[in-house]
């Protein structure tokens, strides 16, 4: 064996390592890469690859293990619509069941058989001679005719540029980055960041934690959460009446759906969701001073709703601080703020996001001419239908740009785009292209699209700094519209947009030979 | 930088029955000696906060620990074995948790109290539970706008009389109907002007600013209607005047405002005849919120029974 691969030349895309031709390379084993997996295989599609450098599927859900993880959009509608659960234990589904879910979902398709685990993308770069992509990973090089990047936006944690955080003597974890083996009863801890993850995490900490210090930049708008378990019968229904759950899905969307006119059209239908939310704040913290701390300066809807009943009680604990002065720095048992006062910290907990509007995979793909997707982004992501990049033929984005949404199911817009791609790839099959690029002039017209629909919104015009906007202001990661206005523009492939390139049968395997 | 900073932890001390303490513990554990101040009634440890701005300097050069903390019931501390019925709620109780309070945050060393109104009776009844205290480890006391007793109405007059007897019911339907009475009470929030007018006449003297009522008002819209009841009678039953032997081996200073309303100057005048040594000051032109509308008094006071406490150490 050893002597045959030294005999042969070593394969170009990495000295000495053999290459794997398939024929879709999959980034990442999250909901949109099984998605798109489960999708291809209940058409009869086999030949690809999921690449995931963890050991596991389940993407963000299988990352964020950190206490009270759970999703904000109830599980009837955060899910495969192909592949729905009567069982929910309940409506707002935990981390461990929805990565439980995805697991099994994986297992149900048989999806395993396909995941190289331990597959770390470190570059995919398009090989315009060969009309290949060459992906090198830490499991080995492949060979791709089409690549598909499932590697979502809530994969990379964002680490915060605090002077003297690396002279930190006790733990720091970010809670994308659980460590579920360090102890954290009667420390004093500090969490940094009142986003998503630090609504969650605060309350489910705060009870075992000596101290908590919660530091807050900004405040977020926190709605009521209607969370309930499942009743038994309820799960009957779901299983044995046909369609029943469909319906329960299909009010959830409706409902949900509401928001956007709030959101994306006219700001004044937020309003009543702003005095719920004061509200709620109002009858969770009584002291005024504490209320004014938490009552954001912004339009609800500028910045992620958040839904938490248990976030502001543990925030008002006797064991409990918020600090609202600026991190000045961090020494190795302190954190001082820029009011002169120095905390004892045992643990920081970094609850600070992810890299979204700056995705990591996007300076690992090098298109046609060598640049990177990052390089060419580098005036704000552009795309085709948030899908295509002229000059990376043969390359779909799922969870990239512009697909972003605050108010429902994110897995409505994957599934979205799993149907677009899917469309792609048949075209291509259908009509024998070897290589199909979307064009400019679409992109450009795309950029426009969204720019027109971001107009007036609550996230351009709400008065805050947000994770949806990139560094020149730009919406460049939420659908700004309604989502089923997004489901219907990608339901095809606009052929029209794309320049195909036919492949030319037997023409190379005689010259390789 | 360095230099400037006040170190800060917040303690959340638990008492034997189950209620937990907020506390913010301000200055190194190494600092010399440790001032720990109790609020009053309907407060939080919030009323210190000019104190403590004007204290800050100190603390910072590492002369002194300032503890403030939230009695049991009020801002973000807990109501422990009180959290169904306040029947047996007493300052006696209060007492008790000041001496945790103190047995958890400053175990050694010496200790200045302070105690503002329902604070300074929180004192006066550790010093008759815990005597013992008094001398070696709490080297000095500070009581603002306080009594040592006889604050029911005597029901000399009718008026008195009808209050005496209706008081215990309207307790019992204080805190029966509490969340009937919490929605009243938003109705009259601190920003409305006639709250801060009917705050203003009962709790502050002439020279009060805007801004003091306000913060004032707030604190207390702060406190639940709960707590607010339940201590009332409390406060009734209060009566230390036999008890304060241990507070006279301690130096003591009594400060009142010459217009509080709640706890008028006679108190403090019975005070300073019980304690002979205690040192009396009546501050002009002021109400019963004395830490916040004389901040600076309550310091310099604070900083003479510092300097005493300091003092007898480098003696002993």
């Amino acid at each position: 064996m050893t002597s045959t691969l030294e005999n042969q030349p070593a394969p170009s895309a990495g000295p000495g390592r053999a290459v794997r031709e398939v024929g879709i390379a999959i980034i990442g084993s999250g909901f949109a890469g099984l998605g798109m997996a489960i999708t291809l295989k209940r058409r009869g599609e086999t030949d690809f690859v999921l690449l995931e450098r963890a050991g596991d599927v389940g993407g963000t859900w299988r990352d964020n293990t950190y206490p009270g993880a759970a999703c904000d959009v109830q599980s009837n509608l955060y899910s495969f619509s192909f592949a729905q659960n009567p069982d929910w234990g309940r409506s707002y589904s935990e981390q461990p069941e929805i990565q439980a879910y995805l697991q099994r979902t994986a297992d149900r398709f048989d999806v395993r058989r396909h995941c190289v685990f331990g597959a770390d993308v470190s570059s995919a770069r398009w090989d315009d001679d060969a009309r290949r992509w060459l992906v090198s990973t830490a499991a080995g090089d492949f060979r791709a005719r089409v690549l598909v990047s499932a590697a979502g936006a809530l994969a990379d944690p964002t680490y915060p540029d605090i002077p003297g955080l690396d002279t930190f003597a006790g733990t720091v974890m970010h809670s994308a980055r659980w460590d579920a083996a360090h102890d954290l009863s009667g420390e004093k801890v500090a969490v940094i960041g009142t986003g998503a993850s630090a609504i969650q995490v605060v309350p489910a900490i705060q009870p075992v934690v000596g101290t908590i210090a919660v530091y807050q930049r900004t405040p977020a708008w926190v709605v009521p959460r209607t969370d309930h378990p499942v009743k038994p019968w309820m799960r009957r229904l779901y299983r044995f009446v046909p369609g029943f759950q469909n319906l329960v899905r299909a009010a959830l969307y409706l409902f949900r759906e509401f928001l956007v006119i709030g959101m994306a059209k006219n700001r004044r239908f937020l309003k009543p969701v702003g005095k719920l939310a004061q509200a709620h704040l109002h009858r969770q913290v009584r002291d005024p001073k504490l209320r004014r701390a938490l009552t954001p300066d912004y339009t609800i809807g500028c910045k992620r709703i958040l839904i938490s009943n248990d976030y502001f009680p543990a925030v008002a604990a006797p064991n409990a601080e918020l600090v609202t002065a600026g991190i000045a720095e961090v020494r190795p048992h302190s954190i001082v703020t820029t009011d002169g006062v120095e905390r004892p910290t045992d643990t920081i907990v970094l609850a600070t996001g992810f890299h979204v509007t700056d995705l990591p995979i996007a300076e690992k793909i090098c298109g046609r001419d060598g640049r990177s997707l990052a390089e060419v982004w580098e005036d704000g992501m552009v795309s085709n239908r948030s899908a295509t990049v002229a000059g990376f033929p043969n390359m779909f984005l799922l969870v990239g740009p512009n697909v972003g949404v605050g108010h429902t199911s994110m897995v409505y817009m994957i599934e979205s785009q799993v149907a677009y791609v899917d469309d792609a790839l048949q075209t291509m099959d259908a009509e024998g292209l070897a290589v199909l690029e979307t064009t400019r002039e679409a992109q450009e017209a795309y950029r426009e699209l969204i720019a027109e629909k971001s107009k007036g919104t609550v996230w351009l015009g709400g008065g805050c700094a947000s994770w949806y906007l990139d560094k020149h202001g730009h919406n460049s990661t939420l659908w700004p519209d309604f989502t089923f206005r997004f489901r219907k523009l990608t339901k095809k492939l606009d052929r029209e947009n794309y320049v195909g390139t036919p492949a030319v049968p037997a023409q190379r395997p005689e010259v390789a030979a | 930088m360095s230099a400037g900073t006040v170190l800060r932890r917040i303690a959340a001390v638990p008492t034997p029955d189950g209620a937990v303490l907020h506390a913010v513990v301000d200055g190194s554990d190494d600092a010399p000696v440790t001032i720990v101040l109790a609020h009053g009634w309907t407060l939080a440890q919030a009323a210190w906060d000019d104190v403590a701005d004007l204290l800050a300097p100190r603390v910072a050069a590492g002369e002194l620990r300032l503890v403030r903390y939230d009695q049991r019931g009020h801002g973000r501390s807990t109501w422990g074995r009180y959290a169904d019925d306040v029947a047996e709620l007493s300052i006696d109780q209060l007492g008790e948790d000041l001496g945790t309070l103190i047995d958890e945050l400053a175990p050694s060393g010496p200790v200045v109290l302070g105690g503002h109104s329902m604070g300074g009776m929180t004192i006066m009844c550790l010093a008759a539970a815990r005597p013992e205290l008094f001398g070696d480890r709490v080297r000095g006391v500070a009581l603002v706008s306080t009594s040592a007793g006889d604050l029911a109405p005597a029901g000399r007059t009718l008026a008195e009389k009808l209050q005496l007897k209706l008081a215990p019911g309207m307790v019992t339907v204080a805190i029966g109907g509490a969340r009937a009475f919490e929605r009243i009470r938003q109705l009259l929030p601190p920003t409305n002007p006639r709250h801060r007018k009917i705050v203003r006449e009962l709790l502050y003297g002439a020279d009060a600013t805007e801004d003091m009522v306000v913060e004032g008002a707030e604190i207390m819209h702060a406190t639940t209607v709960r707590a607010f009841a339940a201590f009332y009678p409390a406060l009734g039953e209060h009566d230390k005047r036999q008890e304060l032997r241990a507070l006279a081996h301690v130096p003591v200073e009594v400060l009142v405002g010459d217009s509080d309303k709640l706890t008028p100057k006679r108190h403090s005048h019975q005070l300073a005849e019980v304690l002979p040594d205690a040192q009396l000051h009546l501050a002009d032109r002021t109400g019963h919120m004395l830490p916040q509308e004389r901040p600076e008094l309550v310091v310099d006071a604070l900083g003479r029974l510092l300097a005493a406490a300091t003092a007898a150490q480098a003696v002993a």
